[in-house]
């Protein structure tokens, strides 16, 4: 080509350098599922958490990233399904973002398998006037499952810019960079008025082509063998029973015994004990931190030895779970039963979320539909689900004890809890909403996202645990020392003796369970380990430390969510149902002379 | 329909307008391809590309030309 030709042709491929009076601000919208957050860190070089389920990115996440030599500002919005109409929560924050006055230009980011369903939000988020362009993510899946889309025509037809990405190899991302400065407000060529979802039809008739499908069948034959009843109970045992290896064999039984014996009976707390005793001449202070309640070694220890091994494994296996998709597929088989609770299949996500972490697990009954439901999951999960600490406990102590002592927790807990749930859905003024929801497709995660979610959850806790448990550990010190836990055990005696059978010893494990669930229960495992409790006993103490109220963090949490009367109701039922089912358990095994 | 049937959507009953929206934003519109992939416990379905659970109640809503 001549040097004229030449000469513009480089001067098109430069990016526009503007002289801004702030940093371009860049806004991602897409649906669910469709690899935002993954286009967000590559762009930021930031890593964000990657999640399948609704809700997930609560937040806004906001970054830095460099385009051409600018440096611009980067906002990662929720996955929506509509910007018109009708909206959620999600959806309602998204187009707050979008019109306003903070965005300067929108990447919409499409799922190039999904063609329809982008274009009819690309659609919608038309209607919001600001300048947008397209990015064709997961173009590489779409062409495994037999989609080609001629890009530049659908490109030229909307009058928008579309690049083809690959989000998780970091393709198509410079393209993209190098697209922003052609990014229009889109006029023509989108559906006027509201009709967006057949001109979507019309539009990815008209531009995409399937081929018959290579392979992909396997995963579809997965997702039928987790999905249907007949394959998918078995495999559900399949995986309880693995996750019991990893947190309660592995998590609490190993890595516990390495890290307390080895570690903290070992060095750390003999080690504080004689420090202390040597340079500290106060008693007082001695004993508060390596005293019989010592922040070093009661506070410490149990959050450190005993709490983190377990919790860490859960969320690693629980990230697995969620980002192989099997989580919502769980759904499908719950429903039924939620619905007869006043909830459906969706609930399904917190439940078993709060088998690692109550707290945590109510904070996300917000991507719950109605207000009953949300209030019938905060109720069920204080009342019924066991936080991964206590349940290991309970699979360490009753474990050891028997199956069938097993066996009888768990279905006077579940028991209960449907009672309850079944009760409250009758009681409770207000809906449910009905069961719609999106599954994920079944893949193997990629690690390197289940290690960075892990280690983020672990972060988040160890933040909000170690904190409470110092606190929790100054409480019992300050209660000791003034001698009101004595007097609180005294008063708790007659109900714990008598109504419920146990050791005076566990009043106290109670009440301390309150300031931190997993603490009572390591309390109950050192009374269990000392050959303080029968085996019946044992029973009936994890039923009611199970049932009883959630520790102060799950409370504090629940008075934000929920407000205070209703925390405080909760936390009124919860106590009168625990203390009913422990004093009625205590009276059935009595009579019918129960062992285990 | 039951599994394994296909078919294509021939329109969604708008006689409770969140569930028709929320049907509607997932795809499931006049004209897309339907998939049945079970029945029983729960109605899923492949539309398009996309894989969707509902309860049964929702299924009435849905109306559907079965092909095959």
């Amino acid at each position: 080509m001549s040097c004229a030709q030449a000469a513009v042709k480089i001067d098109r491929k430069l990016p526009l350098l503007k002289l801004r009076a702030r940093p371009l601000r860049i806004a991602l919208v897409g649906n669910p599922n469709v690899g935002k957050s993954v286009l967000f860190g590559r762009l930021t070089g930031q890593y964000a958490v990657v999640s399948n389920y609704p809700g997930t990115t609560v937040a806004v996440t906001k970054g830095r990233a460099l385009v051409g030599a600018e440096v611009c500002d980067l906002i990662d919005t929720p996955g929506v399904n509509a910007l018109d109409g009708e909206l959620s929560e999600d959806e309602l924050v998204t187009r707050g973002i979008v019109t306003g006055d903070d965005v300067d230009v929108v990447i919409q980011v499409v799922d190039a398998r999904n063609l329809r369903r982008g274009l009819m939000l690309a659609s919608q988020l038309a209607t919001c006037g600001k300048p947008m362009l397209l990015a064709l993510n997961m173009i590489d899946e779409a062409r495994s499952h037999g989609i080609d889309i001629d890009s530049a025509a659908l490109a030229r037809r909307l009058g928008v810019p579309v690049v083809e990405t690959v989000a998780t190899e970091g393709r198509g991302v410079a393209d993209l960079r190098l697209a922003l400065s052609d990014a229009v407000v889109p006029s023509i060529g989108f559906a006027a008025g509201r009709e967006h979802a057949a001109w979507a039809h019309a539009l990815a008739s008209e531009f995409r082509l399937e081929r018959p499908r290579a392979g992909g069948r396997a995963q579809e034959r997965l997702g039928q063998l987790v999905r249907e009843p007949l394959t998918g109970l078995p495999i559900l045992a399949v995986v309880l029973y693995l996750m019991y290896l990893a947190v309660g064999v592995f998590g609490a039984q190993m890595l516990v015994g390495v890290i307390e014996t080895g570690v903290f009976k070992a060095f750390i707390n003999p080690g504080a004990v004689a420090a202390f005793n040597r340079f500290v001449p106060l008693p007082f202070v001695r004993d508060l931190f390596v005293g019989e309640y010592g922040l070093i070694t009661m506070g410490l220890t149990y959050a450190v030895a005993i709490v983190l091994p377990v919790v860490a494994t859960f969320f690693f296996v629980f990230g697995f779970l969620e980002d192989s998709g099997y989580i919502p597929r769980l759904a499908i088989f719950s429903d039924r039963i939620f619905r007869a609770m006043g909830l459906n299949g969706k609930a399904v996500l917190p439940m078993v979320l709060g088998l690692g972490c109550d707290t945590m697990a109510t904070m996300t009954t917000r991507i719950l539909a109605t207000k009953k439901e949300r209030l019938i999951a905060v109720l069920l999960l204080a009342l019924g689900i066991p936080c991964s600490a206590q349940l290991a406990t309970i699979l360490g102590i009753l474990g050891g004890i028997s199956f069938a002592a097993l066996v009888t927790l768990f279905t006077v807990v579940l028991g209960q809890m449907f009672l309850v749930g079944f009760l409250a859905a009758r009681v409770l003024p207000g809906e449910r909403s009905e069961f719609i929801l999106e599954m994920p497709p079944i893949r193997w995660p990629h690690m390197r996202n289940v290690f960075y979610k892990t280690a983020l959850r672990v972060r988040w806790y160890l933040g909000e645990a170690v904190p409470l448990f110092l606190i929790g550990t100054l409480l019992l010190f300050a209660l000791s020392r003034l001698g009101w836990l004595a007097a609180m055990t005294r008063g708790a005696e007659p109900l714990v003796v008598g109504v419920l059978g146990l050791p005076a010893k566990t009043a106290q494990v109670l009440i301390m369970g309150f300031l931190r669930r997993d603490y009572g229960a390591a309390g109950l495992f050192a009374m269990a380990h000392g050959g303080q409790l029968t085996g019946a006993q044992a029973v009936v103490a994890l039923t009611v430390m199970t049932l009883f109220v959630p520790c102060v963090a799950n409370f504090l949490v629940m008075i934000k969510e929920q407000g205070a009367r209703a925390a405080f109701a909760i936390l009124a039922v919860v106590t009168v149902i625990a203390i009913g089912t422990g004093a009625g358990l205590n009276a059935a095994f009595r009579v019918l002379h129960v062992a285990f | 329909m039951s599994a394994g049937d296909r078919g294509s959507v021939v329109q969604v009953l708008r006689d409770n307008p969140a569930r028709a929206d929320r049907l509607t934003a997932l795809g499931v519109t006049p004209g897309a391809p339907v998939r049945v992939l079970q029945t029983f416990p729960g109605v899923v379905f492949m539309c398009d590309h996309t894989e969707v659970a509902i309860e049964p109640a929702v299924a009435s809503a849905i109306l559907v030309e079965v092909s095959g």
